[in-house]
């Protein structure tokens, strides 16, 4: 029994490596053009798609209308206005996004509490996983 | 029959006095009302005292609370009289304290019994009066005492034909009497001062108070709630308050006092009230329950105090270090990417650590122009001769700024601030600034861009350079900066060509600032 449990676990670590985010449509959504560049390459490096990135609100809704997505990551403070209406159509179209931002979430409204979020500076190793966990691959941990 | 008829006569003399007697009783009680201090009080009790007994003068003292001395708390008017015709210049006008329990009335309290002496000088306590004292022909002191404690003593003095055993039994009758009012007086004086300092603390305290019975009905104090929320009374009564408090607020607030009426538990509220314009402020609302023996609540007690300022400031406080915290992790995320990007463009690593430490003193030269100059602008010319101090080159004859005063906003102060850095940088390396006889040319000027927005636009010429087989500008961190990031983050427009002769660089900022949140 024990031995069937281990092979069981070991055949699920290698069908989860399996799916990998190779083709997924990743909106990056960040005003800060060296972090915007940074996650465009980490991401592009795992096979997805990225779609933009883009710095500010209203380009962002262009790119959530015109573009299939099937992932986000957001920066809360874009410079000139905060992110909350993409969440809104996010979270309107079922799109999974997670906040990357220099904020603490309680600083977030309400209705964005439970959105997973990354602290800057964070490590790409730690964005790979998390939008992998969105992804429905992983589990958040 | 003789006797009866003498009994009789005793008897009306007895009831005469007797009558006397309550009818001095009832004159301090009733002047009593109208004295304004205890010695005023104890002044109208001597002289009724003297008018019952016949005496010329009185007084009255009480121990004090060690009970070893005597303090004087009233002279009668008439002893006063007599004083000051003996002691014209200046008698003292003051009530003589702590008096040793010694002479005729020291015998009276140390005996805690009246005492007659109609032959004072010869009695054995006997010890003489005080300079200007009238001389004491007689005298009756009679033990103050309050619920059966002595407390003090009432002196009377120089009755003509000296003082009779009815004159003491009158005395004794009435001393319960001062006493009494005297307490009275002293027990209305201390209500009238507290009541005073209950006033001035209500005026002084930015708080509104209110009382609470059971059942949840408040009497809010004075007109503070109606001056407040323009509620009256009535409408305050019977939780209407709560129609005064902020929607939002209201439930939370209801469920608090019924927790606390519940309970018999004091508590500790914060909740906006709308003021009569329709303004909400933020109260901190306090209720502590008032307790009989049975020690169950009988009603509470609460107050209200305006801490909107202080709300105000910490919600400022606390945007403060969120934005505080979100530049700095903001900007170190940049560090360690252009830490990255300066990495990646290798070469030797005394060059790298170089163009990192020139990169990361740029960044804090515009990180400061930004947060210093929150609310003002940037001079450019200013900026760029900065940055060029900065790699050691100061304008002359190979370098020449010209363009007018442009005030630039913080933003795109940063976006030229990181902009004149690599293109210095690379100048001094590779181009103007590193070959004799070059020259370097900046000018700038404003105009309009197609929406009509205001910009400027920037240009860095370097001329007479000779040609590099490879510049490394092309593919370097100044090149992505000037191509990418600032089209990306500034809105700018930008052109970076390597002509004959040295670097060419055209830079097209917004001026129009966008507010930034917060």
């Amino acid at each position: 029994m024990r031995d069937r449990a281990a092979v069981a676990r070991g055949r699920t670590t290698i069908l989860t490596d399996a799916i990998t985010l190779n083709g997924r449509r990743l909106l990056i959504v960040e005003d800060e053009y060296f972090i915007a560049s940074d996650l465009k390459r980490a991401l592009e490096a795992q096979g997805m798609v990225v779609v933009g990135p883009v710095g500010r609100v209203a380009d962002a809704l262009t790119l959530i209308e015109r573009e299939p997505i099937d992932v986000a990551t957001l920066d809360v403070n874009l410079g000139t206005a905060m992110c909350y209406p993409i969440a809104e159509q996010l979270q309107a179209r079922g799109v999974p996004f997670l906040f990357l931002t220099g904020y603490d979430g309680w600083t977030l409204p309400e209705w964005l509490r439970d959105v997973p979020l990354l602290i800057k500076p964070f490590d790409s190793a730690a964005v790979i996983a998390a939008v992998r966990a969105l992804c429905g691959l992983e589990r958040v941990t | 029959m003789k006797a009866e008829i003498h009994d009789e006569t005793d008897l009306l003399e007895t009831l005469a006095r007797k009558n006397a007697v309550l009818q001095a009783i009832n004159r301090i009680f009733h002047e009593a009302l109208g004295a304004t201090s205890d010695e005023a009080l104890g002044r109208l009790c001597l002289a009724v005292a003297e008018d019952l007994t016949g005496a010329s003068f009185s007084f009255m003292a009480e121990l004090t609370p060690a009970r070893d001395r005597l303090h004087d708390l009233a002279i009668s008017d008439r002893a006063w009289t007599v004083f000051r015709r003996a002691w014209p210049e200046g008698a003292e006008q003051h009530v003589p304290t702590h008096l040793d329990l010694h002479g005729l009335y020291g015998r009276v309290i140390l005996d805690d019994a009246s005492l007659i002496a109609n032959d004072p000088a010869a009695h054995p306590d006997a010890i003489g009066t005080p300079h200007g004292h009238p001389p004491l022909r007689s005298f009756l002191g009679v033990p103050l005492r309050r619920r059966g404690r002595l407390i003090g003593v009432m002196g009377l003095g120089n009755r003509v034909g000296g003082f009779r055993e009815i004159d003491r039994e009158a005395a004794e009758e009435l001393a319960p009497a001062i006493v009494q009012a005297l307490g009275g007086k002293r027990a209305e004086l201390a209500l009238r001062e507290s009541e005073d300092m209950r006033r001035v603390s209500m005026e002084l305290v930015p708080a509104m108070l209110w009382r609470t019975d059971q059942s949840g009905n408040n009497k809010m104090s004075e007109s503070q709630w109606a001056d407040l929320t323009g509620q009256d009374e009535r409408e305050a009564a019977d939780w209407g308050w709560l129609e005064a408090v902020h929607p939002e607020d209201r439930v939370a607030t209801e469920a608090t006092f019924r927790r606390s009426f519940a309970r018999d538990e004091p508590l500790e509220h914060q909740v906006r009230l709308r003021d009569r314009h329709g303004a909400y402020r933020w109260f901190l609302m306090r209720q502590v329950p008032r307790r009989d023996e049975a020690s169950s609540a009988t009603h509470w007690f609460g107050a209200a105090t305006d801490v909107h300022d202080m709300h105000l400031l910490e919600e400022r406080q606390r945007r403060l270090v969120a934005e505080l915290q979100h530049r700095v992790r903001n900007i170190l995320t940049v560090v360690r990417s252009v830490f990255s990007r300066t990495v990646e463009a290798g070469g030797a690593l005394e060059d790298v650590a170089d163009h990192f430490r020139g990169r990361l003193d740029a960044l804090a030269r515009t990180q400061a122009i930004v947060t210093q100059t929150a609310s003002g602008n940037v001079d450019l010319q200013n900026l760029i001769r900065d940055e060029l101090l900065s790699v050691g080159v100061a304008d002359g004859e190979a370098v020449t700024i010209a363009g007018p005063d442009v005030p630039l906003p913080p933003r795109a102060a940063e976006a030229i601030g990181l902009a004149i850095h690599e293109l210095a940088i690379n100048s001094v390396k590779y181009g103007a600034l590193k070959c004799p006889g070059a020259l370097l040319h900046i000018a700038w000027s404003t105009d309009g861009d197609r929406d009509g927005k205001r910009r400027v636009r920037l240009t860095w010429t370097e001329k007479g350079v000779p040609a590099l087989a490879i510049s490394p500008c092309r593919q370097g961190f100044g090149t992505e900066l000037i191509c990418e990031a600032l089209p990306y983050q500034y809105g700018a427009e930008t052109r970076l060509t390597f002509v004959g002769g040295g670097v060419r660089c055209e830079i097209a900022l917004p001026l129009q600032e966008e507010g930034r949140p917060f």
